[in-house]
């Protein structure tokens, strides 16, 4: 298979599909985010304009003149600390684990690795409705307090913003998991072997030799958790009951009651050129850790 | 003694050995034949089930590697990839908390001494392996530990550099005055290198003592088979120290024992004197002759199934004095044949 | 093996790992046990095992063509972008040339890019192109994600193939139409099939894309269920949502045991 144009034969079907049916449409998403919206809904493919990213910023007042509108900013800052808050806590879940299955016997560290991977690969939807299930009132949890004496008040905790994070934390918790645990694994045991000998004890062989060398498992766990977390959609639709607005659910109102294609358009092109700096950042920083390691 | 595996498979069985300080002391044997597990019971990274580990008196059972006055020189170095060479010599002395001005200075003695002056601040994946060897070895010399353990330290490294760091090593040992303790399968390297020599297999010490010892006198039939090349013949007991290998050839080995026993005897092929027929007590003929560079080797055959390899040095050239075919005769000095025990 | 002091136990490490497993697996299993609750309020109060709601899901005949839907749609999907993607990693893997990390970050891209984002920019895509919205639409977009889930494990497979079988086979005279039959294809199928596994149950999971193109008339499952949720919790939901975790977890067994007999 060392032919160039072998090669290029079997990429092709590959590249074309995802070429045509999502780059392709990635850009055709970024021409219509410069156009006028149609009368009723749609969008008039002559009319080229940059309302929808001046609609991001400001409002029209009475006099029609531009004020700024902070109110997308902070849908768009909940949602970016809304992310950055479940990636840190997964983060923080996740690492205990990913070091416990990476000291296992390797015959038990395949296992461990399917039984983490089944949630994972079980249905997202499923997954956030088992926690209504749970947190709502009248729900596992609620009952479990109310019985235990520990409150006489319904919980009220489904549909609010910590039931989104509780949400969000438990959907992308193996994101996290598993890079930690591939970088874990990976680690050459007789460096801690040696930290080990030179005097250093548990915390210090954890904290200069462990966590360094895990570096590119945290951060490309954090990324993983941070990306999809910022355009998550049925995490708060469900659990957050779309009453603090995200990125996501005002993106999906664009194309269902606002009607506003041009402006869904626009605010899905501003998440991805944030989760494309995002990566970027990632790239450098991790060229730059590679840099240390070489 | 240590049993690994739910107590099926004995990795050490009844080791004693008593290491004297500032010796350099090798375990010697085939892979598998427990040496390693020995070193990682005395590093702490293993535990055995019977027995005690003690370093000057002091009793190392149940401490942890961090607690113990011994250092380890890993066969893959295992210097810290994310760590300058001035931070993986530091690393123990910071454990330590030794002072900030002590550390920089142990660090300094320790380029010096290991000879990696002006690299302090190279990250290992900029070094050579026997850059990195170095590091390695400041390391874990640095805190000064009682006992510096080398688990086959050289192995990765190419035959010239291998050279070098052995002369290297002896001669670091000899600076510090620490105990090293150094695994290897080489022998060759185990006898340039060592004080004192165990020859292990299967768990169990066959053989210690100084190289010559080992060499000349090797006690036990797998010893002097392991190390170096030998000739090794079975023979019964005729008299005191009178063997027959064949019918009607007899030769003489000190060592006592009851007469008709059945015995191996052992003789280094350099040790097996070459002559023209008659010129020595067993006749043969010459069935091969292997040319080695610095010597030759002449495969003797005396009788069907019994072969005696005879090395010479190509003193006078390349030139064999034999060629195949030739009639030989061989004669074997008596200081020369060792007996064996099974 | 006893070990000194048990050097490899990170205090605290065993408990927490114990506690995310539980965290990880309470919500179905809970979710599963109130599936057969004989309560119709759907509460967490048990009132005797039942299987009413499995026959009253079965009963919803909406329900019983999204169920259609998502297998058509998965099962085309699924075969489309394992063969597409089994091509793409016989020519990633176990080559070096200029361009391959470019060409597997684009590989890669559907995995990277948020769904929602994805799906809004097939939607206009489809609009603009007038694909009508319904079971080709969900067909196509559901194979571009396939092709990134199924590529990965086939390649990882690919790479653990010793490269001199290639060449002894050719050495043997057989040309690569004959080397791949014979030789890379059965070494390789397990890593094939679950790929194909993992793409399946990824179409069958999916909401975000599928809630965005599918027409009336070609809801698919999650989509449906989704829409239900958005009503109110009812009983049935809990029936079809074991259901699918049924179905990821022994298609995920059957790969994980595949993957150990053959490794």
């Amino acid at each position: 298979m060392s032919n160039v144009r072998q090669r290029a034969g079997l990429l092709t079907p590959a590249m074309a599909v995802i070429g045509v049916l999502l780059v392709l449409p990635l850009c055709l998403m970024a021409f219509v985010s410069t156009l006028e919206r149609g009368p009723d809904g749609g969008v008039i493919w002559s009319r080229h304009t940059l309302d929808p990213y001046v609609q991001f910023l400001f409002e029209r007042d009475l006099m029609d003149r531009l004020v700024l509108n902070t109110d997308y900013l902070q849908i768009f800052a909940r949602s970016i600390g809304l992310a950055t808050t479940t990636a840190v806590l997964t983060l923080v879940i996740a690492f205990p684990i990913a070091l416990w299955m990476a000291f296992q016997p390797p015959q038990r560290r395949t296992f461990l690795l399917f039984v983490v991977t089944v949630p994972f690969w079980t249905n997202l939807l499923v997954r956030n409705y088992a926690w209504i299930l749970l947190l709502r009132n009248g729900g596992v949890f609620d009952r479990l307090a109310q019985s235990t004496g520990l409150t006489h008040e319904p919980l009220n905790v489904l549909y609010s913003p910590l039931a989104t994070g509780i949400g969000l934390v438990y959907s992308f918790l193996p994101f996290m998991i598993l890079p930690i645990y591939v970088s874990l694994e990976k680690l050459d045991r007789r460096l801690i072997e040696a930290a080990f000998d030179l005097g250093a004890n548990r915390w210090h062989a954890l904290t200069r030799i462990i966590l360094p060398l895990s570096m590119p498992g945290i951060v490309g766990g954090l990324i993983l958790v941070f990306v999809p977390c910022l355009g998550a959609f049925v995490t708060p639709a469900l659990l957050g009951g779309g009453k603090s607005l995200m990125i996501g659910s005002l993106i999906q109102q664009q194309f269902g009651q606002s009607r506003n294609w041009p402006f869904g358009a626009a605010l899905a092109f501003v998440l991805l050129a944030l989760i494309v700096f995002a990566l970027v950042l990632h790239a450098l920083r991790y060229r730059r850790l590679a840099g240390r390691l070489t | 003694m240590k049993r690994f595996g739910g107590g099926s498979v004995v990795a050490l069985d009844g080791v004693s050995l008593t290491i004297r300080s500032n010796e350099f002391f090798t375990l010697l044997g085939p892979s598998g034949c427990g040496k390693t597990t020995l070193l990682r019971l005395i590093a702490g990274f293993e535990t055995q089930d019977e027995g005690s580990i003690l370093v000057h008196g002091q009793k190392l059972d149940g401490l942890p590697p961090f607690r113990r006055p011994v250092n380890t020189v890993f066969q893959s170095y295992a210097v810290f990839p994310h760590m300058s060479v001035e931070e993986n010599i530091a690393f123990g002395l910071r454990m330590q908390r030794r002072s900030r001005s002590e550390i920089a200075s142990r660090v300094k003695d320790m380029l010096g001494l290991v000879r990696l002056g002006g690299l302090e601040k190279r990250k290992p994946a900029q070094l050579s392996g026997g850059q990195q060897q170095r590091v390695a070895l400041a390391r874990a010399l640095a805190t000064e530990p009682r006992v510096l353990l080398l688990d086959e330290p050289l192995s990765a490294l190419d035959q010239k550099l291998r050279a070098g760091m052995q002369l290297e090593l002896k001669r670091l040992q000899n600076e510090v005055g620490i105990t090293f303790i150094f695994v290897t399968h080489d022998q060759h390297e185990a006898l340039t290198m060592s004080d004192r020599i165990a020859v292990m297999n299967a768990g169990r010490i066959l053989q210690l003592g100084t190289p010559e010892e080992i060499y000349e006198r090797p006690t036990a039939r797998f010893v002097a088979d392991f190390i170096g090349d030998t000739n090794l013949i079975e023979a019964r007991r005729v008299a005191s120290g009178r063997f027959r290998i064949l019918s009607g050839v007899e030769v003489e080995a000190d060592g006592a024992g009851t007469i008709e026993d059945e015995v191996t005897l052992a003789v280094r092929p350099e040790r097996v004197i070459l002559g023209a027929p008659g010129q020595g007590p067993l006749a043969g003929s010459i069935d091969q002759i292997v040319y080695e560079g610095t010597d030759t080797t002449y495969h003797v055959r005396l009788a069907p199934g019994v072969r005696f390899r005879v090395c010479e040095q190509n003193r006078g050239g390349a030139r064999p004095r034999f060629n195949p075919g030739d009639a030989v005769s061989l004669s074997l000095p008596a200081d020369a044949v060792r007996v064996l025990v099974e | 093996m006893t070990r000194a002091g048990d050097l490899w136990r990170f205090p605290g490490t065993r408990a927490a790992a114990f506690a995310v497993l539980a965290y990880l697996y309470l919500p179905i299993i809970v979710l599963v046990v109130l599936s057969f609750n004989a309560s119709d309020s759907s509460l967490a109060r048990w009132e005797g095992f039942s299987t009413h709601w499995y026959a009253v899901a079965a009963a919803d005949g909406n329900m019983v063509h999204s169920i259609e839907i998502s297998l058509t749609v998965a099962c085309i999907a699924t075969s489309i972008g394992t063969v597409v993607a089994t091509l793409a990693a016989l020519a990633t893997a176990r080559t070096r040339f200029r361009g391959r990390i470019a060409v597997e970050a684009f590989l890669a891209l559907p995995l990277v890019i948020p769904d929602i984002v994805a799906a809004i920019a097939i939607l206009l895509f489809f609009v603009m192109v007038g694909i009508q919205l319904g079971l080709l639409s969900l067909i196509l977009a559901h194979t571009v994600f396939t092709i990134p889930i199924a590529y990965l494990p086939i390649r990882a497979r690919l790479e653990g193939l010793d490269p001199a079988l290639a060449e002894a086979a050719a050495d043997l005279y057989a040309t690569p139409w004959q080397s791949l039959r014979r030789i890379i294809l059965p070494l390789i199928w397990p890593g094939i099939l679950s790929g194909a596994m993992l793409a399946f149950i990824g179409s069958l999971g999916d909401v975000v894309v599928s809630y965005f193109i599918s027409g009336p008339g070609s809801t698919t499952l999650p989509v449906y269920v989704f829409s239900m949720v958005r009503m109110g919790v009812t009983p049935t939901v809990n029936a079809v949502s074991t259901l699918l975790i049924a179905a990821s977890a022994s298609l995920l067994t059957l790969s994980y045991l595949l993957g150990r007999r053959f490794n």
